[in-house]
């Protein structure tokens, strides 16, 4: 496999790895819907919540170039969102900092409150995902009362998604091989939907054998597992901290811009 | 004492029809180490799924004297180790000591007997440092020897083994015959390189279009240039 793992620095040790999942996965519930909730005219008080998530992947030693590369890898599907938002929303409207002030549209002003909200709340998933096992994570949301099913789910897809994305090269490269020349968008669009399908009919063939090899060891649909989880003084004092901070953030900073 | 496996007269179907084994009869002793040898698609795999109950055909299947059929299918599958030609679909879980633990927890077994069946068993394939790994960080050796220990911590008395040196490198099969040969249990594995199977094996029994052609002596059978030559096989460097 040669393709980026998401949690390549998981396996790392600090002080915000040996936190328990459970209090990372609750701040980061709490962090998401307060800064979703901002108003939009929040832009400035974005930066101030980023200085949380980035603070924790600095201390979890998380080099913020692979952070930003991750965030890169995902922009394309916000970009789309946030930069409509100018073409539909045309509203004149006078923004100041401070001293500074100029004149913008309301659709501007959305697409970067959405590009901000969008940038901070990646931050924040990036560093639970990089500072946390995932079965420590699957383990807590366990804990946390998630459905065994979606348990079970979630362990599968981050299992075989990195399965799928090697037969997906492997696929690709058997048609790049052979490819001499464009044949042209339709008899190309047969020959992606044809891809598509075996990759259907590989995937329903694995999902048979994982299925025999869980029966072979003795699977009968109850899912059972070794919690090794244990929420401590210091992973409560963590989720106090980040909490006050951002209610601190939420109730008593107004936005300058 | 029953014998390890024992059938009679199996034979099989695919839905389309196509016979996939006929009118197979073995037995198997406890402590051997048994390689099904034959071409692809002799039948070697199929045999393998039927001895842990997962293809239903005709005949009698008998794993240390018990039939298989729904009432006894959860002791059969704690006796006999099913090892999938993949790794990749026999190792689904997020991390290599969950993957190791899913059998033992799935006997009912509790935390600490599961936590010494699950170091006992990555020791054994030398991946004792590696239980926090997730699979998809492992070596393909490794991932076959991970796929091993899922099997070793149910401390099964008969493990099937599906084409395991696949894919591997000379010194990674090397290691897999030190390994298989260091085991107590009784060992089934199918496999097309001959040079593994007579590294492993001590009886060899040749399938080819669904049927057992000839079933004895390891040396015997596979020293056999011409049996060998008419089966789409080649006699062990070794034994030339």
């Amino acid at each position: 496999m040669h393709h980026a793992y998401i949690d390549k620095f998981a396996y790392q040790d600090s002080p915000i790895h040996r936190l328990d999942s459970r209090a990372k996965f609750i701040v980061l519930l709490i962090f998401t819907a307060v800064v979703v909730s901002l108003p939009r005219t929040s832009l400035s008080i974005l930066f101030c919540y980023a200085v949380g998530p980035v603070a924790v992947l600095v201390m979890a030693k998380i080099p913020l170039k692979f952070v930003f590369k991750q965030i890169l890898l995902v922009s394309p599907f916000v970009l789309v969102l946030a930069l409509s938002c100018p073409l539909y929303d045309k509203t004149p409207v006078r923004v100041a900092f401070g001293p500074f002030f100029w004149r913008t549209t309301i659709g501007w002003m959305r697409c970067f409150v959405i590009l901000g909200k969008f940038v901070v709340t990646m931050l924040a998933l990036i560093s639970l995902v990089s500072t946390t096992r995932f079965g420590d994570l699957l383990t807590g949301l366990q804990k946390l009362g998630l459905p065994k099913l979606l348990i079970i789910q979630l362990g599968f897809l981050y299992r075989y998604i990195f399965v799928l994305i090697d037969k997906v090269h492997h696929i690709l490269r058997a048609r790049n091989v052979r490819r001499l020349k464009n044949l042209g968008f339709k008899r190309e669009l047969k020959i992606a939907a044809a891809m598509l399908g075996s990759l259907l009919i590989r995937s329903i063939d694995t999902a048979e054998r994982i299925n025999i090899a869980m029966q072979a060891r003795g699977f009968d649909r109850t899912w059972h597992s070794l919690s090794k989880l244990q929420i401590r003084r210091c992973d409560l004092l963590f989720a106090l901290i980040a909490i006050f901070f951002m209610l601190g953030l939420y109730f008593f900073i107004k936005p300058v811009l | 004492m029953p014998k390890a496996i024992e059938i009679e007269k199996f034979s099989y179907q695919y839905p389309d029809g196509t016979a996939a084994l006929s009118d197979i009869s073995l037995s198997i002793e406890h402590g051997r180490r048994v390689a099904l040898i034959g071409p692809n698609g002799a039948g070697k795999s199929t045999l393998l799924l039927a001895m842990a109950g997962f293809v239903k055909g005709t005949g009698k299947v008998l794993i240390e004297g018990l039939e298989i059929n729904r009432k006894n299918l959860k002791k059969i599958r704690t006796s006999l180790g099913c090892c999938l030609e993949n790794p990749d679909d026999q190792l689904f879980m997020p991390t290599l000591f969950d993957d190791v633990a899913f059998g033992p927890l799935n006997m009912g077994l509790e935390g600490e007997q599961v936590k010494a069946r699950v170091t006992d068993a990555l020791q054994t394939v030398g991946l004792a440092e590696m239980a926090d790994k997730a699979p998809h960080h492992l070596s393909a050796g490794q991932k076959r020897a991970a796929a091993i220990a899922t099997i070793l911590s149910m401390a099964p008395k008969i493990i099937t083994l599906d084409e395991p040196d696949g894919s591997l490198d000379p010194r990674n099969r090397n290691n897999l015959i030190t390994l298989l040969t260091g085991l107590p249990q009784t060992l089934i594995i199918t496999t097309c390189d001959m040079n593994f199977a007579a590294s492993l094996a001590d009886r060899v029994i040749l399938l080819d279009d669904g049927r057992i052609i000839a079933d004895g002596d390891a040396k015997k059978i596979m020293s056999d240039s011409y049996l060998m030559a008419e089966h789409g096989l080649e006699v062990p460097t070794k034994m030339k």
